[in-house]
C-alpha cells in the first residue's frame, strides 16, 4: 500500500501474565480517520501506547512514512509528528491557554541579551492555531483550569497542531463531552482530515465510528481481527467481530417471579437532589431509574446507601423501618451498591481481586477478627469463575484489569455479601459490548433465580427499557414518572425526563 | 488467559524476601553493623546491644501506632508532647495530689490515651487534617504539661518503680520484653486481622473503603487513641528509666519515630507498610547513633550520617521496587 503513513506488522507485547498484543498489525493512511475498536482488554490502549512511544513492543516492525522507526520514549514519537490526546487531559490548569499550547517550544526573543519568551508572538500564534480550527471564542490568556472539558480538549488539539502532528491519536475523546461539544469536536476532526492529518480514533460508541471514520480496525484478545471500510460494514458485523460471536440479543432479560416488597421509601428527603421520593422495589424485580445527568438518581441511591444520609423520610426494608446513616449500616441491612465511579468508589484499585471481593464480607471470611486467607482465596476463585473475570488469578491487582473485568470484581464484592437489594449505578458504563451483555445476563439471572431486588440507574435508554420490569423517572430531584415494562417506550420515558421548557418546545415544534 | 499458579522454589522464595522492602533494609542494617564493628570493639558486644535495646524502646513502642496511622495516610505529630504530658501527670498526681503511685501511673497513661482520643475525634468528626490537628496538639499538650508542672521536676520514686525502665528480666532489659511482645502482637494484628485490612484499604482509597461498608471513622478514631495510649506507656517507661519527671520529656521524638517508620518502607502517602519494616528502621537508626558515637564521631556528624543513610536506603529501595514492578 503506497499511501500508508503508519504501518505496524507482527507486533507482540507481553505483560506479566497477559499477552496484550499477539502478532497484531495496523495501518493508517494519510488523511484518514481510522477508528480502532475492541472490547476492554482487547489491546487498543497497548497499541496506541506503542504508536506514541510509551511502550516498546517485544517484537514487530513499525514504519512511518516508509522508514522503520523505533520510539524509545514519547518524546521521540512527538518529534516524529505523533501526538496523543488522552482521556485524562494532559494540560497545566494553572497556566494560560497560550502557555499550554506552546509548552516546551515557546517562541523566544532576545531582550537585554537574554533569551526570553516572546509573549506577543506566543499569544498571536495561539490565536492563529485556534482560528485554523475554527475556534474564535476562546481567550488565549485564560487559565486552562477555568475552561470546560470541551474547551480544554480543543486546547490539546491546538497544542498537537503546534507540533505539526501528522498523526493525532484520540483516546475516547467524547467520553466526558456534552452533546454540543461532541458536534464541535467532530467538525474539528473533519477539518483536520481535509488538511491531510491522519487520526486514530478510539471509541466505545459505534455510532461515532459510523459518523466519523473512513476505516475501522477491530482488535480482539490482542489480535487484529480485521480492517474494514466503514461504508462496507454494519454495526452488527463490527460487534460480532469484537466479541467473536453473533449477538442475537444484547439484553437477555428473563421473566422473573415478582415477590414481596424488599425496599420501600416514604417521602425520602435530602434536598436539593432528593425531594420527597417514595417508591418500592420487590424481590425478583429490576426497577430502572431513568433521568438526565444531575436529575438526582445517583444522589437518591446514595441516600439509600447512607453515603448522604436522609434528612427526613422513611426507609423500610422487608417491612421494618430502618435508620441508615452510613454505608456500613446499609450493608448490615442487606443492601449492596455498585457505584457509578468504579475506580474511586467501587474498587480499591491498588489491592488484589481477593482483597476486593472480600471487602464487604470481612466478618464472614474471618474467625475472631483473624482473616482466613484460604477462605478468601476460594471466594475470589469462585467469583472469577462465576463472573468469568479475565485475570491471572485472585492475587492480581485490580488496577491491571480492563474496565469490564474491574466492574465484575465490584459486582462480585456485593454478590459475596448476599444482599437482598442491589443498587447498580450505571452498571455498564465504559465497558465493552461483550462484558456489557454478560453483566446484563447476570442481573437478569440474579433477579429471576435468586429473587434479588435490583435498582438500576442508567443513562442509556435502551438498557433501561430492555432490563427493567418497571421504570421510574427523576427530574430535578423529584420522581416525575412511573411506567410498567409494557407502557414504556423510548418516547414516553424520554418525554418524562425532559424539563417543562423542553417539553413545551417539543410540543410547539410538532 | 488463566495461567496456573506454580509453587515457587526455595531459591525464588528467598530471592523474593531479599528484594522485599524489609529485606533490602535488613541487608543495609547488617552492612552498617559489620562496618561499625570494625571501627570500635565496644560496639558489637552483648552488653552494649542490650543497652541500645533499652534506649530504643520508647521510640519503638510509639512507632507501632505511627505505622498504623501512616498506612492510613495520616500522621501524628503530637506523640512527643503526649509522652511529656503523661510523664507530668504521673509525677504530679503522685507528688502533688498524693495519689498512690500505681494509680498515678494509670492516670498518666489514661491522660495520654485521652489526648490521642481528642486528636482522633477532631480528625474524624470535624474533619481537621491529621497534620494540622496534631501540629496544634503538639503545642497544646506540651503547653499543658508545662502548665501543670510549673517547671518543677518530680523525683524520689520508690525502688520498684525503676524496675521497668532500669531493671532486667532473664538478662534482658525489662522494657525490651514489652517492646518484643508489642511488636509481635501488633505486627500480627496489622497483617492478619480485619483492622489491618481496613487500614490498608483506607490508605489506598478512603472513599472506596467507605463505599464497601467499612466503618472508616471508627477505625481512625481507634488508631489515634491507640497512638495516645502507646505514647503514654512510653512516657511511663521514660520516667522509670531516667528516674525523674520533666515537662520537656519526649521533645522531638516524633521525628525519630516518623523517620523510622518511613525508613521501614511505609509510604508517607499511605497504603503500604509493615511493623517488621518499622522495627528494622528503629533498630538501624539506634545502632547508627550508638555505633558512630562509640567510634568517636561527633554528634553533629552523626546526624549527617543518619540523614544520608536514610536517603540512601530510600533510594535503593525505590530503585529495586520500581525495577521489580517493571519486569
Amino acid at each position: 500500500m503506497s499511501d500508508a503513513l503508519l504501518q505496524m506488522q507482527g507486533i507482540n507485547k507481553n505483560f506479566p501474565g497477559v499477552q496484550a498484543l499477539k502478532d497484531a498489525h495496523f495501518e493508517v493512511r494519510r488523511g484518514e480517520v481510522h477508528a480502532l475498536i475492541g472490547e476492554n482488554g482487547a489491546g487498543k490502549s497497548t497499541m496506541i501506547k506503542i504508536v506514541s512511544g510509551v511502550y516498546q513492543p517485544d517484537s514487530g516492525d513499525i514504519q512511518l512514512d516508509g522508514r522503520a522507526v523505533h520510539f524509545v520514549n514519547p518524546r521521540e514519537a512527538h518529534l516524529a509528528g505523533i501526538a496523543t490526546i488522552y482521556q485524562e487531559l494532559g494540560l497545566y490548569p494553572e497556566l494560560s491557554v497560550a502557555e499550554n499550547i506552546f509548552m516546551g517550544h515557546a517562541p523566544m526573543k532576545k531582550r537585554l541579551g537574554l533569551q526570553t519568551i516572546d509573549w506577543e508572538r506566543m499569544e498571536s500564534g495561539a490565536e492563529d492555531l485556534l482560528a485554523e480550527l475554527n475556534i474564535h471564542n476562546l481567550d488565549v490568556g485564560a487559565k486552562v483550569g477555568t475552561l470546560n472539558v470541551g474547551n480544554r480538549q480543543r486546547v490539546e488539539i491546538a497544542k498537537a497542531l503546534s507540533l505539526d502532528a501528522q498523526i493525532l491519536i484520540m483516546d475516547e475523546p467524547t467520553a466526558a463531552l456534552t452533546e454540543s461539544d461532541v458536534e464541535q469536536l467532530f467538525s474539528i476532526v473533519r477539518l483536520l482530515r481535509e488538511r491531510g492529518v491522519s487520526i486514530i480514533y478510539i471509541s466505545h460508541r459505534l455510532n461515532e465510528v459510523f459518523e466519523l471514520a473512513d476505516r475501522v480496525t477491530v482488535l480482539r484478545d490482542g489480535e487484529t481481527i480485521g480492517t474494514q471500510q466503514v461504508t462496507d460494514t454494519s454495526e452488527a458485523e463490527l460487534i460480532s467481530m469484537m466479541v467473536g460471536r453473533k449477538i442475537e440479543n444484547l439484553f437477555p432479560k428473563q421473566v422473573a417471579k415478582i415477590g414481596d416488597v424488599v425496599l420501600e421509601l416514604r417521602n425520602l428527603n435530602r434536598p436539593p437532589l432528593t425531594r420527597d421520593i417514595s417508591f418500592s422495589v420487590r424481590a425478583g424485580e429490576i426497577v430502572g431509574l431513568a433521568g438526565l445527568v444531575g436529575s438526582g438518581r445517583s444522589e437518591t441511591a446514595q441516600v439509600i446507601f447512607g453515603v448522604l444520609p436522609a434528612e427526613s423520610g422513611e426507609i423500610i426494608i422487608n417491612g421494618a423501618p430502618v435508620k441508615i446513616s452510613r454505608p456500613s449500616e446499609a450493608v448490615a441491612q442487606g443492601i449492596g451498591y455498585v457505584p457509578e465511579d468504579r475506580g474511586h468508589q467501587g474498587l480499591i484499585r491498588e489491592m488484589t481481586i481477593r482483597e476486593n471481593t472480600s471487602m464487604a464480607v470481612l466478618d464472614t471470611v474471618s474467625r475472631n477478627t483473624f482473616i482466613n486467607r484460604a477462605q478468601e482465596r476460594s471466594l475470589a476463585n469462585r467469583s472469577i469463575k462465576q463472573l468469568s473475570i479475565r485475570a491471572t488469578g485472585p492475587e492480581q491487582i485490580t488496577n491491571k484489569l480492563s474496565g469490564g473485568n474491574q466492574q465484575k470484581v465490584v459486582v462480585s464484592k456485593w454478590l459475596a455479601s448476599e444482599p437482598s437489594l442491589l443498587i447498580m449505578d450505571e452498571p455498564t458504563r465504559g465497558i465493552d459490548v461483550g462484558a456489557k451483555a454478560e453483566i446484563h445476563r447476570l442481573m437478569s439471572r440474579l433477579a429471576a433465580e435468586q429473587g434479588l431486588a435490583i435498582l438500576m440507574i442508567s443513562s442509556e435508554l435502551p438498557e433501561i427499557l430492555a432490563m427493567s420490569d418497571r421504570i421510574l423517572v427523576m427530574r430535578e430531584g423529584r420522581l416525575v414518572g412511573e411506567f410498567s415494562r409494557d407502557e414504556a417506550t423510548q418516547e414516553t420515558v424520554a418525554h418524562a425526563m425532559m424539563s417543562e421548557a423542553a417539553r413545551r418546545a417539543a410540543s410547539a415544534a410538532s | 488467559m488463566q495461567s496456573e499458579p506454580r509453587n515457587p522454589t526455595v531459591v525464588e522464595k528467598l530471592r523474593r524476601h531479599l528484594i522485599s522492602q524489609e529485606g533490602v533494609l535488613f541487608i543495609i542494617m547488617l552492612v552498617s553493623v559489620l562496618f561499625l564493628a570494625t571501627r570500635t570493639d565496644k560496639f558489637l558486644t552483648v552488653d552494649n546491644l542490650l543497652q541500645q535495646g533499652r534506649f530504643m524502646t520508647e521510640v519503638g513502642l510509639i512507632a507501632i501506632p505511627m505505622t498504623y496511622i501512616i498506612i492510613t495516610g495520616g500522621i501524628d505529630l503530637s506523640v512527643g508532647s503526649i509522652l511529656g504530658l503523661t510523664a507530668i501527670v504521673l509525677g504530679w498526681s503522685w507528688q502533688e495530689l498524693g495519689f498512690p503511685l500505681e494509680l498515678a501511673i494509670g492516670a498518666g497513661i489514661l491522660s495520654g490515651t485521652l489526648a490521642g482520643f481528642v486528636n482522633g475525634l477532631f480528625i474524624v468528626r470535624v474533619g481537621v487534617p491529621p497534620l494540622i490537628m496534631t501540629l496544634a496538639t503538639l503545642a497544646l499538650f506540651r503547653g499543658l504539661a508545662e502548665g501543670i508542672s510549673k517547671a518543677r521536676s518530680a523525683r524520689g520514686y520508690p525502688e520498684w518503680f525503676f524496675e521497668l525502665g532500669q531493671g532486667e528480666f532473664l538478662g534482658i532489659p525489662t522494657q525490651l520484653w514489652l517492646l518484643i511482645v508489642a511488636v509481635v502482637v501488633f505486627g500480627i494484628v496489622l497483617a492478619r486481622t480485619q483492622l489491618g485490612r481496613a487500614l490498608y484499604a483506607i490508605g489506598n482509597n478512603e472513599t472506596g473503603a467507605r463505599f464497601s461498608g467499612l466503618t472508616v471513622n471508627r477505625y481512625l478514631l481507634l488508631i489515634y487513641t491507640f497512638s495516645g495510649f502507646m505514647s503514654g506507656v512510653a512516657g511511663y517507661i521514660f520516667v522509670s528509666r531516667v528516674s525523674t519527671t520533666r515537662s520537656d520529656m519526649g521533645t522531638g521524638i516524633e521525628l525519630d519515630v516518623i523517620a523510622a517508620v518511613v525508613l521501614g518502607g511505609t509510604s508517607i502517602f499511605g497504603g503500604t507498610g509493615s511493623v517488621a519494616g518499622t522495627m528494622i528502621g528503629v533498630v538501624l537508626i539506634q545502632l547508627l547513633k550508638n555505633g558512630l558515637a562509640l567510634s568517636g564521631v561527633t554528634s553533629d556528624a552523626t546526624i549527617v550520617v543518619i540523614g544520608s543513610v536514610l536517603i540512601f536506603a530510600i533510594l535503593v529501595n525505590n530503585f529495586i521496587q520500581t525495577r521489580r514492578g517493571g519486569n
